[in-house]
């Protein structure tokens, strides 16, 4: 891997360090960072007691993201602002085959976008054409790679067998060119989105982070109309809600580094895990509004809410995720019948 | 060491404006005046000589001060050689000040900024920061910098322990005439730190949010008023105060309790009963507050309580103002 981003970037001026400096913030970071990851690569997502947990196993190839989301909690757990790659992918894959065969989970959802964003790096690396023909060949595991990109182009000659689910996080426009730095704009999003349709994929929405910003109910509303006038309903995995959350030392960071940012704007209070949300009342206002909106398009959605408790799961979803098995449960489920 | 000569030097042989080699910061100690005055200057000032003729201050700028307040027009003191380079000088002033006493913030500051002419940031980290009794971070370095170009109001708070340092960093990244207005409403009532520490994120907040001045928010007429209610003791007016920028900071929660505290009181709990939300109204668990004296007055209490449960009015407290949902999901 390392050979082939060398190849890809012959004018790149490349140093070989002992170890990495753990420097303060850059004002762009402008170095990738290729190292061998010695620890674990496959994770269980550090959701907490307070919430309902969608049971999501990370798989961790790289540390941080250059494209500066202003809300992203990344700035607070990686003070380094390089881009951290992982290169021993034998490594990975060896892990992931030893953690699938011994597992005793019926069903496997592993994700790459936790701590980066799953494609971001795909055309120097292209670690997809390494992990959708491994995951085509499990049995009970879906890989979904989170985006906020449109680099799809790898994926278009991948044996994938419905084992990779490529997904986007959408925000209006208006959201997108002010608090998203360099990612994708919505419509190279969904054209992407479309395009790995047409490739066979699944594919799935996360409407995460929700932003309460004043023209949110027209916002949101528009990007609906414009996800299902490209992309067929029948496809789509699931769809999560999520509204802005962040630990407290976020706030000084966005103040700091993303002056024209306005999420700053709403009212927060502290959450049950102690991260900063925005009022309950609103986030349940939101994700029924936006529920409803879904729903009216395509009936049979699955739509989950991530990290919020029963109360407003039961507000806004109409129903809390014990009554039918838990959250894992229901995502599983979904799997399984894609799978089929 | 350096050969220094001992002489008696006229106070107006001295240079006053020259405060290159100052970093003492605060008024003048009442003692010093009052041991000068009885048994004359037991440590002689250092100072050093200067090409037109007059001398430096090196250490000892609040003796010499002491003596010109009580008249005096003739010092001891011990003269350093004018080929001495400055930054030994400075260095002589700053070690000497440590030695004897714990330096406030400003002449920390002051330490900090004099040094950065001549060192890199790393080694006055390294160095300077342990001699100051700091962490040796670049973080808190910067901090102490930006404490130096605040205006005199403000320093003066700072090196008279009226003013915590927290605040001096919180204070030297606003605007001046919306710093200046925290200081005097800081230094007319009694908020601890965090609270100040707080409320200047509140502040910060509403005006973000209201496109207004930190300052035109402090002197609002809200604000005003309740500052100026001076038939309530202070400790009350400054609660009063953080109360109210607290809710008008966040209105979501203010109109929910607002909400939560009439619809109780029309629930008609019975007396020694409270219905209390979860913090923020974040979370499931709500508690029901029942203190009793007698067994049958338990008793009747929960007897009352097993109705208004059942009541619809109960689930609305509970939930939020837009209501359940119409629609479930098809998962
Ligand atoms: S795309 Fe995701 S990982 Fe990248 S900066 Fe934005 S929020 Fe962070």
């Amino acid at each position: 891997m390392v050979r082939g981003i060398l190849a890809s970037l012959p004018e790149i001026p490349v140093q070989w360090v002992d170890r990495f400096g753990e420097d303060r913030k850059s004002e762009t970071s402008k170095t990738l960072e290729v190292a061998r990851f010695r620890g674990r690569f496959v994770k269980a997502c550090p959701g907490t007691r307070f919430y309902n947990c969608c049971g999501y196993q990370i798989l961790n190839f790289a540390n941080q993201c250059s494209l500066g989301c202003s809300y992203c909690i990344l700035q607070v757990y990686f003070p380094n602002s390089n881009v951290r790659l992982f290169a021993n992918f034998d490594d990975l894959l060896q892990q992931l085959d030893d953690h699938l065969r011994t597992s005793r989970r019926k069903v496997h959802r592993i994700g790459t976008g936790e701590f980066t964003d799953s494609l971001l790096l795909d055309h120097l690396t292209r670690a997809s054409e390494l992990l959708v023909p491994f995951f085509a060949k499990q049995p009970s595991a879906v890989l979904e790679l989170k985006t906020k990109t449109s680099q799809v182009d790898l994926l278009e000659k991948l044996d994938h067998r419905g084992r990779t689910i490529v997904a986007w996080s959408l925000n209006p426009p208006e959201v997108i060119d002010r608090e998203e730095g360099t990612a994708s704009s919505l419509e190279e999003r969904l054209a992407a989105a479309r395009r790995c349709q047409d490739w066979g994929y699944r594919l799935a929405f996360h409407f995460d982070p929700l932003l309460a910003y004043p023209r949110w109910k027209g916002g949101y509303a528009e990007v609906v109309d414009r996800l299902f006038s490209v992309v067929d309903p029948g496809v789509v995995a699931w769809i999560s809600l999520g509204s802005l959350r962040f630990m407290p030392p976020l706030k000084a960071i966005i103040k700091q580094d993303h002056r024209g940012s306005t999420i700053l704007d709403e009212e927060f209070v502290p959450g049950l895990d102690g991260k900063l949300r925005y009022f309950r009342d609103l986030r349940v206002e939101m994700y029924s509004r936006l529920k409803d909106l879904l729903l009216k398009v395509a009936p049979d959605l699955c739509i989950y809410l991530c990290m919020e408790s029963n109360d407003v799961w039961r507000e806004a979803l109409g129903f809390i995720p014990a009554e039918r098995g838990g959250l894992s449960a229901i995502l599983d489920q979904k799997v399984l019948e894609l799978l089929d | 060491m350096f050969e220094t000569e001992s002489r008696s030097i006229q106070l107006d042989q001295i240079d006053w404006n020259d405060t290159s080699c100052l970093i003492t910061y605060g008024p003048l100690p009442h003692k010093l005046l009052l041991s000068i005055q009885t048994v004359g200057l037991i440590a002689p000032p250092l100072l050093q000589g200067k090409k037109n003729g007059l001398f430096r201050i090196v250490c000892g700028s609040r003796r010499l001060a002491a003596c010109k307040k009580i008249g005096l027009d003739l010092s001891p003191c011990q003269v350093l050689p004018s080929f001495l380079e400055h930054q030994t000088c400075l260095r002589l002033a700053i070690y000497d000040n440590v030695a004897q006493r714990t330096l406030n913030p400003v002449e920390k500051s002051l330490v900090l900024a004099k040094m950065a002419k001549y060192l890199e940031e790393p080694q006055l980290v390294d160095e300077f920061m342990p001699v100051l009794d700091l962490e040796p971070s670049v973080t808190l370095f910067d901090r102490y910098l930006g404490l130096h170009d605040l205006e005199e109001m403000i320093l003066d708070s700072l090196a008279t322990g009226r003013l915590n340092e927290r605040i001096g960093f919180v204070l030297a990244k606003q605007e001046k005439e919306d710093r200046l207005a925290y200081l005097r409403l800081f230094e007319e009532l009694p908020f601890s730190v965090s609270v100040q520490e707080e409320l200047v994120e509140t502040v910060e907040d509403i005006s973000r949010r209201e496109n207004l001045t930190p300052q035109q928010v402090l002197s609002s007429k809200e604000v005003t008023t309740l500052r100026q209610a001076h038939e309530s003791p202070a400790r009350q007016r400054a609660q009063k105060i953080r109360k109210y920028l607290r809710d008008r900071c966040n209105p979501r929660l203010t109109a929910r309790r607002e909400r939560f505290a009439q619809e109780t009181r029309q629930l008609g709990l019975p007396s020694g009963v409270r219905l209390v939300p979860p913090p923020y109204f974040e979370g499931p668990k709500w508690i029901l507050e029942c203190t009793f004296e007698r067994a049958e007055e338990l008793a009747s209490r929960l007897r009352h309580m097993v109705l208004l449960a059942d009541q619809p009015k109960l689930q609305t407290i509970m939930e939020s103002a837009s209501g359940v949902s119409s629609r479930e999901v098809g998962n």
